[in-house]
Parts: C-alpha cells; structure tokens; sequence
C-alpha cells in the first residue's frame, strides 16, 4: 500500500533531507521510474554525466541507490518516494537488477542463515546486534559460505562450550575478588577494571554477560544508591554465571534462557522454523535506547488472544534505519517465533490478512486500526511484572499495562492508583538537571504523560526497568499516542 | 530478618569487602537458598545472598503504598484539535513553519484548544519568542500552567524579553510576510488567477528558485478560498520544464495551507 507523505517524513533523516528531496520529487527529472508491491525504482538524472539509479524497498524498508551520499535514505530515494505517495509513479515490472536486489532482501529477511543474532530476553547484546548488521552489509555483495559438515559442527560446538565454560569460571572469579575487596574498592571508578573484564567475555564468547558488564561500569557512582545498584547487577552476573555452568542440569526451558543471556548464539533461521505463535498482536508499546555505538528498538506487543507479551527488537547502527512497520495502537494479525525458553524475545513472521487491523502506519484499511492492551490496577501490574520476572530474574526490562494517574511524592514521581504506586525511572528533564540549552522535556515520558493524563486516571503501557517504570504510550478512548523515549533523529537514519 | 533487612546488611559489607567484614547469616527464604554455601568462604557465601536477594526482591516487586493524587488543571471548555490537525501540526512544523503562526491563530480563533500532546512540544518550541509562546497559552489554556509547575524545564527562558503593550495588542494578528510590489496584488485575486501567474513564471523563467521565498509568502498569505485552484495550477505545470520542481513545491504548500484551515474548521459545538 502507498505510503503517506508524513510516513515518508518520518523515515528522512532529518528535516533538511525532506526539504533538498522535495525540488527532484518531479516526474520530469526521473526516467525509467516504475513501482510494485514490493518496491518503487527510478534513474535520476542528476548534474553527472550517469544517472544515479535508486530503488526503495517499502514493504522491508530498505534503499538502494548508486549517488554518492552518505545519508539513508538519501534525497534520490526520498524524492521517489514522495513521487509515489503523491500517486505520480506507474505500476510496472522493475529491471533485472532491481529484481535481484528486492529478491535478495527478501530472502534474507525470511531465512538470514548468515546473519547471527543473540537472544536473551529483553536484555540485548548491542555487540552481537552490531555484528548482525555488519553481516547484513557484507551478505548483500558476498556469496553465502559452505555450510560446515556435521563433525566440524560438533567440534566447533566443542570448543565453544569450553570458552564458554572457562568465560564463566572467569567471571566468577572476578566477582569473588569484587567480594572480597568491596564496592569501596578504587579501582571500580576506573573504566578499564570492567572494560578489561568485558573483553576477555567477549573473547570467551558469553558477549551477553560482556554487555551486562559495561553497562554496569556506567552504574558506578552514577546515583546516591549506586552501591545498591552495582550489587544487585554483581549478584545477578554470579546467578547467571552459576546457572551457565550448570545448563546439563537446568529444566529445558530455563537452560535455554540462560543459554541465551548469556551469549549463546541463536540462529534467526532456527527461530524462524519454530513453532509459530499465531494471534492478533497488539503493538502497546516502542522504547529506544543507545547502547554503546547501536540504537536498539523495543516494540512490546500483547496477544489478543493468548494475553502473552512478546518483544520485536530492531537495531540501527549510525544512519542506519530502525523498524517503523509497526505502530503504537495499532493490531497486527500475525505469527510470532519465540527465541528458546520462556523468551519474550520474538520475530515477527507471516502476517496475516486482517481486514479489522491497521498492518502498517496510514493503513487505509477500514475497521478499527486500533487496539490496546487490557486496563488493570497497578497492583496487578506488579504481580504481572514479577510474574515475568520469576520466569527470569536477570530481565532488565519487561512490560505490562495499567490504569492509573501520575501522582508525586516530594521529588519523586510515580504512576499510582488506591492499590498502590510504581515509581518513574527519573529523567534529566524531570529532575531539573536538564540541558539549559537542550532540555528534553519536550519528548519526555513523564512529562508527556503528565499532560496527556493531566494528573487523572489513564490506561498506559509501561516498561518496568529496575529503577523505575518508563511510560511508553498512552491509550485514550479513539487512539493511542507513542510517549515512548525515542531514538535520536542524528543518529539513526529513520526513527 | 526481613529481605530488605538482610539486603542492607548485605549492602553495608559489599562496601567493606568480606576480606573485612564477614557476610550476614541469611535466615528463613534466603538462607534456605543458599543453603548449600553455608560451609563455604565468606567471598561465594556473600555472593550466593546477593544473588538470591537480588532475585527475590525483583520478583517480589511491589508497589509503594497510595499516594494523593495531584490537583488537576483548572477544567477547558474548548473542545481539542483533531488528530489531523495535529499531525499537521507536525508537517507544518517540519516542512513549513511559514503556515505556523496561521496555524494557531485560526485554531484559538475558531474555539479549539490546542491537543494536549502537542502543549510540551509548543512550549518548548517557544520558551524564547515571547509572542509565539503568549499564543501557546491561550492555545492550551489551564494545562499549560499546570505543566510548567510540575515540569520547570517547560518555562520560559529568563532571558525572554517580556511583551510591550502593542505586542500583546496584536497578539491575534497575523505578523507580515515580505512580497515584492509586482506580486503583491496576487494576495487579493482569484485563486486560479494567482496560480496562473506563478505557473507561467515559472514556465518561462521569469520567476525562479530565486523567488521561492517570495512565492512561498504570496502562498501562504494569500486568499485561502483560492488554495485548491492554486494547487490544482501548480500541479498541472508542464514536468519537463525548468519550473516543475518549485511548482510542486509550491504546490504542496498551498495544499498544506489549504487542509490545514479545513481541519481547524468550527468545532461542532461552535457551529450549532
């Protein structure tokens, strides 16, 4: 279906991209310009001798053209899709090379045999989720390796498992000596102690313990209750690196968990041939977050039917394009594939035709586009989230909906009801501690919720985090509005 | 000892090291986890209570008790913009921020009040052009002041010259957009007319990418009845000609301003 002109906004990389694109958005300076169900191709004569040939798949979301701008999507590509939302591109059947490349896009994205990525809950590996794109970059021009026989299978399976084995030994030595030598200890405030560490997991390949560990670097002296903070996150390291070893003896599902937070690699084609998880998926929620050189995209979806919560991750290196397919408050009837265990973690697969639910952003489909996730107290919110939390203790993010108004305690903030209240991760906005220059407070969560909710009772989807809850969208009676935190627009190249 | 009890305890030591403080005696749940570490060193028994703290306190997540809920904004009558005058909002906003100040006059000027979702946006976007953000407020009503108590980073910048008393006088009037003499009779005459003028010029290259600002005034301030024909014009302009591009430009704008006043129509309870 044709995209909408604020679509294709939303996916330029910034404002000026719109405004250069608009000027070659003009069927008289393009030749050769067609599009089909997949995908809108085009030759822009440009001030060079060659044309620049671009194409622009609108089903995966994906551009292609021969300019020498850095920008994604860039102006060409832009152009042509503004062209098309303005119904001034022909219907009609792409050359070879276009065929290739959307064929090629296609098949990656159903099978990805070469694209490795990990699974481990709501936790992400940014390191790993950087190297899936890598390979994604480099799978485009290079031919896929030979499949390894069954015995080099089992020999590099093998070898893995004892890096693994002794990457644990490792890290719980380290924590021991944390133990021994005490928070207090100086060498926690220098970066290198966790930095040093992280890069021998990395090495042991259990990367998902690595990112764990930076991340907790960044705890260190950060708050008042970092002390709380960093011990916490040291007691987990040491559940997970106890549970690690123990896998042989681990209830399947949960070895499976562990296997995957850890740093165990999951195949996406493995996940794909799964058993599906077929429902009418509402989209309750979007949070993005930067982790190290990767911007990372939850989409928190809640089954119609089953009630069950499963987590869409999408990953954007610098100016590269996160998912914008699925949409805060819309439904989409569609079969999921759970990584292993009890994962919330899911790839969307075969989307089903759904005449009652909006399956892309300005759907013009009729029926209700929307939908949301069921109200409860925010009482039976927290059984929810510790429900969740039982199954896998070391989640640092989980989600669950809830009825209820912002309400305040001094300087903390809260979102509450007469069963009780779950505290709001701060923010620099709400904390006064904004940048004079670049306060957030425009976009922020809490702030965002304050005036949509204007201090009474509203239905909202939250993101449970260890520090607080992050309002992520709010659910009024006609609509739903994404209040999520969102990815900087100068970093990623649609967002 | 409760678990939060032991946690502080736990919490205290972490800070000391075990090499100085031994851990302490996990009783009931807890120690029942860490049973099996009782007979090892103090470093894997602190280890083993922190993990099966940490595990219990997170799972067993539970709300603080009630908290009073805020006073809420004084009540607005007004009924709020639709949806699609917000998300015009933020195509004006990104693609054409000539259209703006029309944009919320025509909506405080026809009884809507400004969709709450876009008052911390409108805020922020105006903490130092005084004007702008005095129509802000109107525009949003009570909920604005309200906000900016509970969110000061909303406020306006000190350094915001404060309004004179003209300024406030001509609040409601759309501020002057510069047109050149030659074109300035463009913003009384027919739509068609001024679209024909534009569309000509460009064909022939009298006018160029050199007048767009100029062209972009006449669009966005001329006779809004004439909006649809001016669109229609443009977008008929011959595509192999040099013009094409600003013409669809133009174009574009014209239509912009064009639905923008159609969804900032009367409200329902106006009209009746």
């Amino acid at each position: 279906m044709v995209w909408s002109v604020e679509q294709v906004e939303a996916v330029a990389p910034s404002p000026a991209a719109i405004t250069g694109a608009q000027p070659l958005a003009t069927p008289g300076r393009w030749f050769d310009v067609g599009a089909d169900d997949r995908v809108i191709w085009g030759s822009f004569q440009g001030s060079g001798a060659e044309p620049y040939d671009t194409a622009v798949d609108h089903v995966g979301v994906g551009y292609l053209c021969t300019c020498p701008s850095r920008m994604l999507p860039c102006k060409h590509a832009l152009a042509l899709l503004l062209m098309w939302s303005r119904d001034l591109v022909p219907i009609g059947v792409p050359a070879v090379k276009v065929e290739v490349w959307i064929q090629r896009r296609h098949a990656r994205a159903v099978q990805e045999a070469s694209a490795w990525e990990l699974g481990d809950g709501a936790g992400v590996n940014a390191e790993a989720a950087e190297r899936s794109v890598d390979d994604e970059a480099t799978t485009e021009e290079e031919p896929a390796p030979l499949p390894p026989s069954v015995g080099e299978r089992d020999t590099a399976r093998n070898e893995r498992v004892e890096r693994m084995f002794a990457g644990l030994t490792e890290l719980d030595r380290w924590l021991d000596d944390r133990m021994r030598t005490g928070l207090a200890d100086p060498a926690l405030a220098r970066y290198a102690t966790w930095d040093d560490l992280a890069a021998r997991l990395v090495d042991a390949q259990v990367g998902g313990l690595a990112n764990r560990i930076r991340r907790l670097a960044g705890l260190v002296g950060a708050s008042a209750t970092w002390h709380d903070d960093v011990l916490a996150e040291l007691g987990l390291l040491h559940l997970l690196s106890q549970a690690g070893r123990r896998l042989g003896s681990l209830p399947g599902p949960l070895a499976d968990a562990v296997a995957t937070t850890v740093g165990w690699q999951v195949r996406r084609a493995d996940v794909l041939g799964g058993v599906p998880d077929t429902d009418r998926w509402v989209v309750a929620g979007r949070s993005d977050q930067r982790e190290n050189r990767i911007e990372v995209r939850r989409h928190w979806l809640r089954g119609t039917a089953s009630g069950r919560w499963a987590l869409v991750l999408s990953f954007a290196a610098y100016q590269q394009s996160l998912n914008t397919s699925l949409e805060v408050g819309t439904a989409v009837h569609a079969d999921l594939h759970r990584y292993p265990g009890p994962a919330l973690r899911a790839l969307v697969g075969k989307r089903h035709l759904d005449e009652s639910a909006a399956i892309f952003p300005g759907d013009p489909v009729s029926g209700p586009p929307s939908g949301r996730p069921p109200a409860q107290s925010v009482a039976d919110a927290a059984d929810e989230i510790g429900g969740m939390l039982v199954a896998e203790p070391w989640l640092d993010r989980v989600p669950t909906s809830v009825t209820a108004a912002v309400v305040r305690r001094g300087d903390a903030w809260f979102v509450g009801d007469d069963t009780g209240a779950l505290p709001i991760l701060p923010t620099a906005a709400t904390r006064g501690v904004g940048d004079r220059r670049n306060p957030r407070a425009a976009n922020d969560p809490l702030t965002m919720l304050l005036a949509l909710s204007g201090g009474g009772l509203v239905d909202m989807t939250l993101e449970w985090t260890p520090h607080g809850v992050i309002p992520l969208a709010v659910h009024l009676d006609q609509r739903s509005i994404d209040i999520g935190p969102r990815a900087d627009t100068s970093f990623v190249g649609a967002a | 000892m409760t678990v939060d009890e032991l946690w502080a305890e736990l919490v205290t030591t972490s800070l000391l090291g075990t090499d100085r403080r031994n851990p302490p005696e996990a009783g009931g749940l807890i120690g029942d986890l860490v049973a099996d570490t009782a007979r090892a060193d103090p470093s894997t028994r602190m280890l083993a209570a922190v993990a099966a703290c940490t595990a219990v306190r997170r799972a067993g997540v539970r709300p603080a008790d009630p908290i009073d809920p805020l006073a809420p904004p004084s009540s607005d009558d007004r009924a709020e913009c639709v949806p699609a005058a917000v998300e015009r909002w933020h195509h004006i906003i990104t693609s054409w921020p000539v259209l703006e100040d029309e944009w919320i006059l025509t909506l405080v000027g026809r009884g809507w009040r400004l969709a709450a979702e876009l008052v911390p946006p409108a805020l922020h976007r105006h903490r130092r052009d005084s004007i702008r953000r005095a129509r802000v407020l109107v525009a949003a009503g009570p909920l604005a002041d309200w906000l900016m108590d509970h969110v000061p980073d909303l406020a306006q910048t000190p350094s915001a010259r404060p309004l004179t008393s003209i300024e406030i006088d001509r609040l409601g009037e759309l501020p002057e957009l510069p047109v050149s003499p030659e074109l300035a009779s463009l913003l009384t005459r027919r739509g068609a007319e001024v679209g024909g003028v534009i569309a000509v010029g460009l064909e022939d290259r009298t006018l160029a990418e050199a007048h767009r600002a100029v062209l972009v005034n006449v669009i966005a301030r001329c006779v809004p009845e004439g909006l649809p024909d001016i669109a229609e014009v443009l977008g008929a302009v011959d595509d192999r000609s040099a013009g094409f591009g600003l013409a669809s430009v133009l174009a574009d704008l014209a239509l912009t301003r064009y639905r923008m006043l159609d969804e900032l129509a009367e409200p329902p309870d106006a009209e009746s």
